[in-house]
């Protein structure tokens, strides 16, 4: 059995109210593992402790009790930050510095010699399709550019984990899909992801494993279709199917003991509506 | 690109990484356009060499050195503190530091950056200023000499132009600008430290003024409390204490003494000297003791 890219035991975080006697649990008893090579979506409403959590993950806080590990290594270290990439919110990084710049930045910053910096600057920003603003300062990149030179940063030091909090907050459906597609590209990659998203949708599309967390506790937890799969339902898609298929299968239902919950065109999203509409050039 | 564990072997302590993050702090600095001081600094000691022409060039070059030197304690002190008190508040709110704490980088080392990146900035306006000091100081020599030349009788000339030579340079300057140095990187070490715990950078820069008047005013209060008869014990130990925490500034200052020419002690400027180094160094480990377990 491999060991888990992420193993969280019995994690306990309270805060102290300064000047009060009052303490705030942000994090209660949670145990959760991430295997290597799952994308995993943590999700939960705002203070229920998804940012705690993986702020001890990070080592960006510590715990009050209980113990983070991955890949094996205690997280608190800070040695065991070298398998991890982190991307978090709204970052703004430094606006001085060109996308190049950045990456070389954070690749001194993790012990990479230059060479190295220069051949993964150089793919990396071919994989998040910045090769024609490596010269640019940051302070020039819209949201989404921001966001996938910020993705650059994590992967500089090839981790074998992401940490990525609200990936797409902010950026446009288009820019969205861009950053969906690469986290889809790291899955393939084996890179183990860990999404903190209030993005419901796009955990769905993107995580295979979900928990949910409400007050600091591990509410729900488990792959996505046991998660939200309705068991004694079954769905049907037909591509060009008559009138006397249809009618067919009306006579077959009637004679058995299921029921017709609802028949209906199935219809596109409005975020693949929008970008079908939007792809193409104005005629 | 696969995911294969990585190989580097993680160092304890890094050269290499806390250079990256001293570069990056001195060009965050230098790109705040911090050096347009530099231009007050050069017109205020050429504004008064303007207002001393009608001195004798002893006096001359002692106002020039007094106000040059004191202008180099106020900018450098100035710099020190704004510059240090944004540097942590402004990567926490940009999260950048995040992204940095998050890559193997120890505490220690972000900290001791940033610092030398501060550091590097002092000694870039020092020297900077001190340049343009000398330039101002040698042209007015080269006038005084030029001028003595031309009115002194060629008997007294001799002595006229070694008085001033002796008068305009000589060999107290380099340490006293050192000691100005290493009191405002002084300065930027008690900023630091009180920019770990600090809630907000305004809050820093003001409790970094009050402590900076308070280590120049404490000599005072030492002499008035410490020395009366009547002073309770608890007042005693409370300003002990604070003499302590605060070290005497005026101590730290050896302008006074290049001005009028006084010869400096190698002993002294070792004891000033040392006395700096020593609190830049215990504010920056207790800065570090509080930022190590600062929740982020």
């Amino acid at each position: 059995m491999s060991t888990p890219a992420i193993s969280i035991q019995n994690l306990t975080k309270i805060y102290p109210i300064p000047f009060k006697r009052e303490k705030v649990t942000a994090v209660q008893d949670l145990s959760l593992t991430v295997e290597p090579g799952q994308v995993y979506g943590l999700l939960g409403p705002n203070g229920s402790g998804k940012s705690t959590t993986m702020k001890i993950v990070l080592g960006l806080v510590s715990p009050t009790s209980g113990r983070t590990e991955i890949f094996g290594r205690d997280s608190t270290t800070v040695e065991s930050r070298e398998d991890v990439g982190f991307l978090p919110e709204n970052p703004y990084f430094y606006k001085y510095l060109t996308g190049a710049e950045t990456l070389r930045f954070y690749g001194k910053l993790c012990g990479l010699s230059s060479a190295k910096i220069r051949d993964r600057s150089k793919e990396l920003l071919k994989l998040v399709g910045l090769e024609n603003a490596a010269d640019r300062r940051l302070a020039g990149y819209s949201k989404g550019m921001l966001q996938r030179i910020g993705l650059a940063q994590a992967m500089i030091q090839e981790p074998r984990l992401l940490v990525l909090d609200e990936p797409t907050a902010g950026v446009d459906p288009a820019g969205s899909r861009e950053i969906r597609d690469l986290i889809l590209d790291f899955k393939k990659r084996g890179i183990t992801v860990l999404l903190c998203s209030h993005l419901l949708e796009q955990v769905q599309e993107i995580c295979d494993h979900v928990g949910i967390l409400n007050h600091g506790v591990l509410i729900r937890e488990g792959t996505l279709e046991e998660l939200i799969s309705i068991q004694n339902q079954t769905e049907l898609i037909l591509e060009n199917a008559t009138p006397q298929l249809l009618a067919e299968i009306h006579t077959l239902l009637g004679k058995s003991n299921a029921r017709l919950v609802e028949e209906r065109k199935p219809q596109k999203t409005l975020e693949r509506y929008f970008l079908d509409v939007t792809s193409s050039p104005p005629s | 690109m696969t995911a294969t564990p990585t190989a580097t072997k993680h160092k304890a302590f890094s050269l290499s990484r806390v250079s990256a993050i001293a570069s990056n702090t001195l060009l965050e600095l230098v790109r705040l356009k911090v050096f347009y001081f530099m231009l007050l600094f050069a017109l205020l000691i050429i504004g008064s060499s303007f207002f001393t022409s009608k001195f004798t060039f002893q006096e001359q070059f002692q106002v020039l050195k007094d106000v040059s030197l004191g202008a180099m304690s106020i900018f450098t002190w100035l710099l020190a503190v704004l510059a240090t008190a944004m540097l942590l508040p402004k990567d926490i709110e940009d999260r950048t530091l995040y992204t940095i704490l998050a890559k193997p980088v120890p505490r220690f080392e972000y900290l001791l950056g940033k610092f030398i990146g501060v550091l590097a900035l002092l000694f870039i306006a020092i020297s900077l200023m001190s340049a343009v000091f000398m330039v101002v100081l040698y042209t007015r020599e080269q006038d005084a000499l030029a001028n003595a030349a031309r009115y002194v009788p060629d008997n007294a000339l001799p002595d006229q132009l070694n008085s001033i030579r002796a008068a305009s340079f000589n060999s107290n300057l380099l340490p006293g600008i050192v000691i100005i140095y290493l009191k405002s990187a002084l300065c930027a070490a008690l900023t630091l430290l009180l920019s770990t715990f600090a809630s907000s950078w305004i809050f820093t820069v003001i409790m970094s003024v009050v402590v900076y008047l308070i280590g120049h005013i404490q000599p005072i209060a030492r002499q008035a409390y410490l020395d009366s008869a009547t002073t309770s014990h608890l007042t005693k130990v409370f300003l002990a204490l604070v003499a302590l925490i605060i070290p005497d500034l005026t101590s730290l200052s050896l302008v006074d003494d290049i001005v009028v020419g006084n010869a400096i002690p190698m002993l002294l400027f070792v004891k000033t000297a040392g006395l700096g180094v020593t609190y830049i160094g215990v504010y920056f480990l207790v800065g570090y003791f509080v930022f190590s377990g600062k929740e982020l």
